[in-house]
């Protein structure tokens, strides 16, 4: 835990509200103010759950020391990406812990599944991560075809990269957009979306559906590509560059945007691999891990290119390393588009699948980390057990790591440039 | 009468079969562990990406250190850890997932845990990312980690007292019989209040004479075209 230097102690608002809260009241003619059961506690009480604490560690957050504070950000906080709540410990405005609550989104997403059978999975794995619903299908599909003994004909497997990386390409133009905006830059926001809707149009005419697409099956897509696809795709690849480039000229050299990302929350790669932080984040501190290179799956080991990494490991770097990844996915679709091969998109595997028993893990690189499903099956036509590993919901444990000794308006800077969405996090 | 018959699908769009069984080529690290953890190594087997075997869950953290820290294996990375059920006359499992730049396979060590007595000695000292891991298993299977100093529920609320995944937790439509029944009222019908949905007013639509877009049946005895046609 952070000590404040008493030297540089800024006015205590609790000391100063105390001190109002008696003058009022004695104008008023009221006796003071005590901490009883059930009256008006005080400030120094709000936010203390009324049981004794279950582990060290709560007590620890839940016990104020002289001049500090719980302040509840969330669960209805515009900036927490989703429902979750951070009870942020503060001592004026200098964050002293950080523990957050999660659960408000909680679905139930692996027990539905073990309910479901393999093809309907795939459908209840959608609204997971909302933003990188193609990727939410992938690993499950992969999983199910090793259970299952199939493989996916080649046009198939290029179609699921493409999608896949325009997938992800939305996907980091968001977090671009969001992290200006948890910073009170408007503007980047509206073109991230207009950027999104480009490509969630673009899903959309080849899936059927807006915004959470179910296009994966198990050995294949489910539709080839059309016309519609590809003259849409040609235009959107025409303009893509420009509007980047547009967007990342509007934050990256912003000076607000610089002094409030730089320097800030630096995690340094063995943090980084302690604390369970995958994919842009753990390449944003030095590491070179990325799943579509360590263990190659679908096409990736056809395709060529480097795990680009940062070396700062801040914030500045994190959001650095998503407009890096975002151009190497535009050359990724390039190289998928000259490659694909002519031929079917799905292989023939009947609706109700009865995989023989076994186990099956499968790992992709999602555009928040390390994407994995461990999945059970029985014989029975549904898996016996379905585990998702969701890359948000692990590198949320970074940030009571960072916060610490920094300024409560930065903590949601700081939670934005990690890019967590909500809906994974609670599966 | 060869053309009446319905093609054959081309070989691609059959799909190959993939082997399952087929070993990687991981055979240095099949060595490695057999070497390093031959003691307490127990039902070794790999398929097209995965090298597994089966621990005593008491002995986790030991074998997960020698796997991290020995130089010639350097699992350094936890992919996943979760929690199986195997139902109630069996056991749990705790299954890691481990990664490492020297083999090019993803280690499962699946730790057996008694269902008794489901505990297990915490892995947080070797991951710090392992908590969030471990409270969720806790939270949903009921396993107590033994020195994890955050070992609360993370997803359902404090006073909830089922774990949801376990194979003997039914789902909320008969949960309350469930041996595991829980404390949320929504799971108990029989707390359910449900005097406000049998004494509500039937919905219907003004008489037929009164509206303009009435359709050319009448509605009979208060009997709504909806009303008609829902299944009796």
């Amino acid at each position: 835990m952070t000590k404040i230097d008493p030297e540089t102690r800024i006015p205590d608002p609790i000391e100063l509200d105390r001190l109002e809260e008696a003058r009022l009241r004695g104008a008023a003619g009221l006796v003071p103010a005590r901490a009883t059961g059930g009256e008006y506690a005080g400030f120094d009480q709000v936010g203390i759950p009324d049981r004794p604490p279950q582990t060290d560690r709560e007590r620890e957050v839940y016990s104020l020391e002289e001049g500090e504070m719980l302040v509840n950000m969330g669960p209805q906080h515009p900036s927490t990406h989703g429902v979750m709540r951070l009870v942020v410990k503060v001592r004026g405005e200098i964050v002293v812990d950080v523990d957050p609550v999660l659960g408000y989104l909680h679905r139930g997403i692996e027990k539905l599944c073990e309910n479901a059978t393999y093809t309907t999975v795939l459908t209840y794995v959608d609204p997971m991560d909302y933003l990188s619903t193609m990727h939410n299908e992938h690993a499950p599909a992969i999983a199910f075809e090793k259970l299952y003994g199939v493989e996916p004909p080649k046009r198939a497997e290029y179609i699921r990269a493409l999608v896949v990386e325009l997938n992800r390409i939305f996907s980091h133009g968001l977090m671009m957009g969001f992290l200006a905006l948890d910073m009170g830059g408007i503007t980047p926001i509206l073109y991230a979306f207009i950027n999104r809707d480009e490509i969630v149009d673009l899903l959309s005419s080849i899936s059927g559906q807006r915004m959470l697409f179910n296009f994966f099956r198990v050995g294949g897509v489910n539709f080839d590509t059309n016309d519609e696809f590809l003259s849409r795709l040609g235009t959107w690849r025409g303009n893509v560059l420009k509007n980047i480039e547009m967007n990342e000229r509007m934050i990256t050299d912003n000076e607000i945007f610089r002094a409030r990302t730089m320097n800030m929350g630096t995690l340094t790669g063995r943090d980084a691999i302690a604390l369970g932080v995958t994919g842009p984040n753990l390449r944003a501190s030095g590491v070179p891990f990325d799943v579509r290179k360590a263990h190659p799956y679908s096409i990736y080991n056809e395709l060529e290119f480097d795990v680009i990494t940062q070396e700062a490991g801040d914030s500045y770097a994190r959001y650095l390393q998503r407009i890096a990844e975002i151009k190497q996915s535009i050359h990724l679709i390039d190289q998928i588009i000259d490659k694909m091969p002519h031929g079917p998109v799905q292989a023939q595997v009947p609706g109700i699948i009865r995989p023989r028993p076994g186990r099956a893990y499968a790992a992709i690189e999602s555009p928040r980390g390390l994407y994995s499903v461990y999945s059970i099956s029985d014989g029975g036509p549904n898996p016996y057990r379905f585990r998702m590993r969701d890359p948000s919901f692990i590198s949320l444990q970074a940030i009571p790591k960072l916060m610490p000794g920094r300024l409560v308006a930065d903590t949601m800077a700081v939670m934005a440039s990690f890019d967590p969405v909500m809906g994974g996090v609670d599966k | 009468m060869a053309h009446l018959r319905r093609p054959r699908p081309a070989t691609h769009a059959l799909g190959r079969r993939r082997a399952l069984s087929t070993p990687v080529a991981a055979g240095a690290l099949v060595r490695t562990l057999t070497e390093r953890l031959g003691y307490n190594l127990g039902n070794l087997w790999t398929d097209e990406d995965t090298v597994e075997f089966t621990v005593d869950g008491a002995r986790n953290v030991e074998v997960l250190t020698t796997l991290r820290d020995d130089p010639d294996l350097e699992f350094f990375m936890l992919a996943d850890a979760a929690a199986v059920d195997y139902g109630t006359d069996a056991h749990f499992e705790v299954v890691y997932h481990l990664f490492s730049w020297k083999h090019p396979a993803w280690l499962r060590v699946r730790a057996r845990v008694d269902r008794a007595n489901p505990r297990v000695p915490t892995v947080t000292g070797l991951w710090e990312g392992a908590m969030f891991h471990e409270r969720e298993m806790f939270d949903m299977m009921g396993i107590i980690f033994d020195g994890n100093r955050d070992l609360r529920r993370i997803y359902m609320s404090p006073d909830y007292r089922s774990f949801p995944q376990r194979r003997d937790f039914v789902l909320p439509d008969d949960a309350a019989d469930s041996p595991a029944a829980g404390v949320n009222p929504l799971e108990r019908p029989e707390t359910w209040d449900l005097t406000r949905f049998n004494e509500a007013p039937a919905v219907t639509f003004p008489p037929s004479s009164e509206r303009d877009d009435a359709p050319a049946e009448g509605v009979e005895g208060g009997e709504t075209l909806a009303d008609k046609s829902r299944p009796r």
